[in-house]
């Protein structure tokens, strides 16, 4: 056997090793996660039982111990938990009492509008953010610069409610250009394709109040970045080979520059998917956030716990992307992390 | 101007921005540099040296320009060219490179696309990626590189220092320039590497009958390469003219002062130290292993940093480690001081076993042994009083805080500055002056050994004498013993009593100072001697000493 073949099978051995030890680390920080949220939503004063027997009109003992059996509330904290951790181990997302559906068909309803609400807000911000910022990075000190800081520092300064609901007074009701709220239009047959389109309609609202927040830091910490980078040695190395200033910025500032905002971004797409909730109650758009707020004031428990749960698992593999990414843009970056 | 004149800069003054300490960067430079030569410009950090150079390519910091004066290349006046012009002899027919290689090239391109770059920015029409790759191997081969496909599609932080600055060399031949820029290329290599890119640049320049302006601090480097000599101080030129005037017949008390900082220019007049007695310090069978994860998919790497080696050092004595990048005397300064554990291996100090300390007794310990690091720039914090950093050591081991600061003072102006430095903050230094407060910080503690970690390597030369003077001072004042690891025989030969030559994490050969000079017996170390910038021209304290002993 020759040494290469050695090496090529202990890379794979190596390569399935890192792998299993990933897997083996996911599963550990989503057992932690579902815990913690279980501690959590069971710290919160309420009762299910309570709940559910003042909806159905009657409040008596009888009634209540038999609904705390038969979903299991009568037993102590801990059991309850290893239960549970039991079910999220084998998928089981639960069922909800409120609403008499299983937890895993409401989220995967709502899901699907909460992914393209976020994900669009936040390409939306990254990509406004990335090429304001640099614009305002190379032209720093300039009227331009000030205009885009001003405004960045509005945007950042604007809560998210407000600004939703002034855009809607703008060009919903004043110059009824888009949908003021919903998902989609409800009642008019449509094809496919016109469905896209309106629902790409109902979007640009929520998306826009969303992204504004968001796009405001990314201007900001890409213009710093971009200043930053603009000083160093192999920008001037650029220079002297006689490249102009535009490939400069493409080439060598760029991609430079935006190793910041890789990992601000990571953390933040995280947080973006449970920070809808505000914008989705205002747009009144069908998503995960409506109904955690729902759950929550119904004490709606394995909803909740459903909903934390899926989140916590998109935040971890977004996570991972995010390392991925890095380590595509920076070459440097497995060195660096091992030493 | 012949037509032999490559480039000639005549009364070229550089204005600063407004509110700058001073009007000009530089005032009424004339140089020229001719084909087929090489021109060192020579001074100290902030004698404008620098900015001259920039100011060719009109590569100059913002709101700087060039106020006055005409700079001529081929005949033709560059001083106002317009950018399309400037911008095709960029990288073209005048190329540059620069001090640090490593942040000289972008981190984030492998180098042989950064080599490419400058090929097809300068070809019309674009050509072939065949022939552009063909181009940049056939260059890479040309600074001496081994293995030129593979080393292309690397990344710079893959490659050693000699390497990088060999593929900024083959980035700047892209083009087969006339002029090359050569910003101190040398100065942040060891002395081995450095000959070898200073003997590459000057082989290159033969080759093509290129003009170079070679920017240098170390007349060290100017006696190895230069065919004429400009000399500038404060902004202005003092003293300019062929190599072998200014060297053996300088004019300008400056130029004498900058050939009399060489190291190695001085004759050594060291009397007996008269060091005796056990060790202070005793290492013994020191192993260190580095083991560096290479990310998800790949086996570790094991780095034998330092390898079975012991070292004693008594009281007084400066014991002088030197090697190249990566031979490992960091780490073996690191380790005796215990800031990093060894593998195996014992260090006593005082007769303890200084492995074995915990808690208070390890913190005593500690205060006897002091570090003063290579980048006086990065040792200070920025946002920290110079006095409350010399102070704080004292402090935390219970001295009063009004002793201290008073003691920090004395300190101060012992290193050679004001009292009143002690409530300034490290920006308003320069380098020189941070190392002397770094030193001040260290010999606050009273110790009994300092470690130098390459505490000289980041000065200028001149600056470098001063420092080495007064720790050589110092350490007769307050019974200092030393551990000094340099890159630079020279200036271990200005200090130390015993050289300690290591290689790969390994002692090679040890000695008195001067026998290694005059009697090196391994390859290596007469390898390293022979790399001593300027040998030829100063003839180095080896051949002083062997003159000395012969008459």
């Amino acid at each position: 056997m020759t040494s290469a073949s050695i090496n090529s099978g202990g890379r794979v051995f190596a390569v399935a090793l890192a792998l299993a030890g990933w897997f083996v680390k996911f599963v550990a920080v989503v057992l932690v996660i579902a815990t913690f949220n279980f501690i959590l939503v069971h710290a919160a004063p309420g009762d299910p039982a309570q709940v559910i027997a003042g909806q159905s009109g009657a409040s008596d003992e009888k009634l209540l111990a038999q609904l705390r059996a038969e979903y299991g509330l009568d037993k102590p904290y801990p059991i309850q938990l290893a239960n549970y951790l039991k079910r999220v181990v084998t998928l089981d997302l639960g069922y909800s009492y409120r609403q008499q559906r299983t937890v895993a068909s409401l989220i995967l309803e709502r899901l699907p509008a909460t992914l393209l609400l976020t994900a669009t807000a936040f390409t939306l911000a990254l990509l406004s953010g990335i090429i304001l910022g640099t614009l305002a990075g190379v032209r720093a000190g300039k009227w331009s610069d000030t205009l885009l800081t001003i405004v960045s520092l509005l945007l950042y300064a604007t809560p998210v409610f407000w600004l939703g609901l002034m855009l809607v007074l703008l060009f919903s009701v004043q110059l009824d250009w888009l949908p003021a709220f919903g998902y989609v239009t409800i009642g008019v047959p449509m094809t496919t394709l016109q469905r896209m389109g309106d629902i790409g309609m109902h979007l640009i609202l929520p998306a826009v109040s969303l992204a504004a927040v968001y796009l405001a830091i990314y201007t900001r910490l890409m213009r710093s970045s971009v200043l930053d980078v603009t000083h160093q040695d192999f920008i001037k190395t650029a220079k002297a080979k006689g490249l102009k200033q535009g490939r400069i910025i493409i080439r060598h500032i760029l991609r430079n520059a935006m190793l910041p905002i890789v990992t601000v971004a990571g953390m933040q797409a995280g947080a973006l998917v449970g920070g809808a909730v505000v914008i989705e109650t205002v747009f009144a758009w069908p998503g995960l956030g409506r109904l955690i707020y729902d759950a929550l004031l119904q004490r709606d428990y394995p909803v909740l716990l459903g909903v934390f749960l899926v989140m916590s698992v998109i935040v971890i593999a977004l996570n991972l992307l995010t390392d991925t990414i890095y380590r595509v843009i920076d070459p440097r970056v497995s060195v660096r992390a091992a030493s | 101007m012949t037509d032999k004149t490559l480039l000639a800069i005549e009364n070229v003054s550089i204005s600063l921005p407004p509110g700058a300490d001073r009007p000009f960067a530089i005032e009424g430079v004339s140089l020229t540099v001719n084909r087929n030569e090489i021109v060192c410009l020579v001074g100290e950090s902030g004698s404008g040296k620098s900015m001259t150079a920039h100011a060719i390519l009109r590569l100059l910091p913002d709101r700087t320009g060039v106020a006055q004066g005409s700079i001529s290349f081929n005949g033709n006046d560059i001083a106002k060219a317009d950018e399309p012009t400037m911008r095709k002899l960029r990288g073209g027919a005048i190329s540059m490179i620069f001090q640090e290689p490593l942040s000289a090239l972008n981190p984030l391109a492998r180098v042989g696309q950064q080599i490419a770059e400058s090929i097809i920015t300068h070809t019309k029409p674009a050509p072939s990626r065949e022939a552009v790759d063909a181009r940049v191997q056939e260059l890479i081969r040309g600074v001496g590189l081994p293995d030129p496909v593979a080393l292309a599609r690397s990344f710079p932080f893959q490659l050693s220092g000699g390497q990088r600055q060999r593929i900024m060399i083959a980035m700047a031949m892209a083009n087969n320039p006339a002029l090359l820029l050569a910003d101190e290329p040398t100065t942040a290599l060891d002395v081995t590497t450095q000959k070898q890119i200073l003997a590459l640049v000057k082989k290159l320049q033969a080759e093509r009958g290129m003009g170079v302006l070679l920017i240098t601090h170390d007349f060290g480097v100017v006696a190895d390469v230069a065919d004429r000599v400009v000399v500038m101080r404060n902004g202005r030129v003092v003293e300019q003219g062929t190599v072998d005037e200014v060297l053996r017949n300088p004019k300008d008390d400056y130029t004498k002062s900058l050939i009399a900082a060489v190291p190695g220019a001085r004759s050594l007049t060291r009397t007996d130290r008269k060091i005796t007695g056990e060790p202070l310090l005793d290492a013994v069978g020191l192993n260190k292993t580095f083991i560096t994860k290479q990310g998800m998919f790949l086996p570790p790497r094991r780095t034998d940093a330092v390898q079975n080696i012991s070292l004693g050092l008594k009281a007084r004595e400066t014991v002088a480690i030197v090697g190249e990048s990566g031979s490992g005397k960091s780490t073996l300064g690191r380790l005796i001081m215990r800031l990093i554990e060894p593998d195996t291996g014992s260090v006593h100090f005082g007769g303890k076993d200084l492995l074995s300390q915990r808690g208070e007794r390890l913190r005593q310990m500690r205060r006897k042994i002091q570090i003063v690091f290579q980048d006086p720039f990065a040792a200070l914090d920025p946002r920290q009083k110079v006095g409350d950093a010399i102070a704080g050591g004292p402090i935390a081991y219970g001295t009063p805080a009004k002793e201290a600061m008073a003691d920090a003072k004395r300190l101060l102006a012992r290193v050679g500055l004001q009292e009143s430095a002690a409530s300034r903050y490290p920006h308003e230094f320069s380098g020189g002056q941070r190392q002397r407060i770094c030193i001040a910080r260290a010999l606050a503690l009273k110790p009994s050994v300092l470690v130098a970690d390459e505490a000289v390597s980041a000065l200028d030369v001149s600056v470098q004498a001063q420092v080495l003077q007064l720790l050589a001072e110092l350490r007769e004042e307050m019974n200092l013993a030393m551990i000094f690891i340099t890159h630079d025989l020279r200036v271990a030969a200005e200090i130390a009593d015993r050289i300690v030559v290591m290689r790969r994490g390994e002692i090679v050969e040890q000695g008195e100072t001067q026998m290694i000079f005059q009697n090196p017996s391994d390859a290596y170390t007469r390898a390293l001697l022979d790399a001593i910038p300027g040998r030829a021209m100063f003839a180095g304290p080896g051949a002083r000493q062997a003159e000395a002993a012969s008459a």
